[in-house]
């Protein structure tokens, strides 16, 4: 048991930083994100016994959050997902400028189908084919989402309006 | 690769190092200045994503939960085990109880036998035979009725057994007298056997009730008390399923029939 616990903590200690970076990415709200990513590994503790592979630990606890956000999302927490609310937290952890701000907008705008492989390749560093398998797509879809994630990113910051062929 | 394919897989992963895309970029006037803009964009998003710090002490609160869910479980599982014990304990204590009440149960059918045979005392001094027509009267009063014969009789009544009436006989046995109770509703599930300081004898179940037999002490009754069953076609009113003969004793009551004919 002693030496679960001692995996576990060092699991948390590796990984609690970047999910809680994907849960900002994901609700834009730093005490919504802090108890995503503690539940998420209260749920994480429960099922222990399928933590001890480091590598699928990592994917799996993207999973669950992912999955508790889209909870708290049915449960229709508003502040949990509003990005225009600047967060009470230092400037040093949280970044207030206009730019900073307008990404954060444009992000937020963007189809949570096109976000979420966005926000795992970017901060969870996940390959396509392991982005694929969080979300239960297959790599192609995946690619293509994407692609599409960035060009409307591109275009909601350029202010153009999205066409295709000009790319 | 043409700038529409280069665009499209440079989108997908802008900070990508591969060969291909990296030989279009060097290549392609149009292309290079997209990718290099498109490649500070995403460095600028990333920094923004990236660069977010975590509130202090966030891991340790976290591992701290952990810590309580984890004795949380264990309180959990101690209350388990506590339920499980209990119901254990109060299982246990319940077939005791069920064990015991059976006991108690029989014990007490069986000193009450006692009891009615020294209440009536007198009827065992009774010394002739009643004739077969007031020990069928007796047993038809219950809707029973002889199928066979069963020796003389000194006395045939119908009695107050211990829950309701029943037939009280006397027949005379090797050692003296033998009192014998058909009791119905009286439901046992073995035979069990009657002791005291002056008799002896036993109670025998029967698909309807029991039958108690008992003499004086000495008296040899084994047997007597399943013939008598098989010999008394009980009412079906009053059997759990079983026509004739009464007791479910087919083989005595063949052995009866066989005995009679030869």
């Amino acid at each position: 048991m002693a030496n679960i616990r001692s995996e576990f903590d060092t699991l948390v200690h590796a990984l609690a930083p970047e999910l809680f970076r994907y849960a900002m990415g994901l609700c834009h709200n730093p005490h919504t994100a802090e108890d995503l990513v503690q539940e998420t590994f209260l749920r994480g503790w429960r099922s222990r016994t399928d933590l001890r592979d480091g590598k699928a630990a990592k994917a799996w606890l993207y999973t669950i959050l992912r999955n508790e956000h889209a909870r708290l999302y049915e449960r229709q927490r508003p502040e949990a997902c509003d990005p225009t609310v600047l967060p009470d937290i230092p400037d040093r952890g949280y970044d207030t400028s206009a730019e900073a701000f307008v990404l954060r907008r444009a992000l937020a705008k963007l189809q949570a189908d096109y976000r979420d492989p966005l926000l795992l390749q970017v901060i969870g560093g996940f390959s396509c084919r392991e982005i694929g398998d969080i979300l239960e797509l297959n790599t192609n879809t995946v690619l293509t989402r994407l692609f599409r994630a960035r060009k409307a990113l591109r275009d909601l910051l350029t202010g153009d309006l999205p066409q295709e062929a000009s790319l | 690769m043409n700038c529409l394919e280069f665009r499209r897989r440079l989108l997908t992963d802008p900070l990508s190092g591969d060969e291909d895309l990296l030989a279009h970029e060097a290549t392609c006037a149009a292309c290079a200045p997209f990718a290099q803009d498109l490649r500070a964009r995403e460095i600028r998003m990333r920094s923004l994503l990236q660069n977010v710090v975590p509130p202090p002490g966030l891991a340790e609160r976290v591992s701290l939960a952990a810590r309580f869910e984890q004795r949380a479980e264990r309180r959990r599982q101690w209350w388990y085990s506590a339920a499980a014990a209990v119901l254990l304990t109060v299982g246990v204590s319940m077939v005791s109880l069920f064990s015991t009440s059976i006991e108690r149960t029989n014990v007490a059918l069986a000193q009450s036998v006692i009891n009615h045979i020294e209440d009536e005392a007198s009827h065992l001094r009774a010394a002739h035979p009643v004739p077969t027509a007031r020990v069928n009267w007796v047993f038809k009063r219950f809707g029973a009725e002889l199928a066979a014969d069963i020796g003389p009789v000194h006395f045939a009544a119908e009695c107050l057994m211990r829950k309701r009436n029943g037939v009280h006989l006397v027949m005379p046995g090797k050692m003296g007298p033998v009192t014998v109770f058909f009791m119905p509703g009286e439901m046992t599930d073995t035979a069990m056997p009657i002791t005291s300081a002056r008799f002896n004898g036993q109670i025998v179940p029967t698909d309807w009730g029991s039958i108690a037999v008992v003499g004086e002490a000495g008296e040899t009754v084994d047997g007597l008390g399943e013939r008598l069953a098989a010999a008394v076609r009980w009412p079906a009113s009053t059997q759990a399923g079983v026509s004739v003969p009464v007791g479910g004793n087919l083989l005595a009551a063949s052995r009866l029939t066989q005995q009679k004919n030869g």
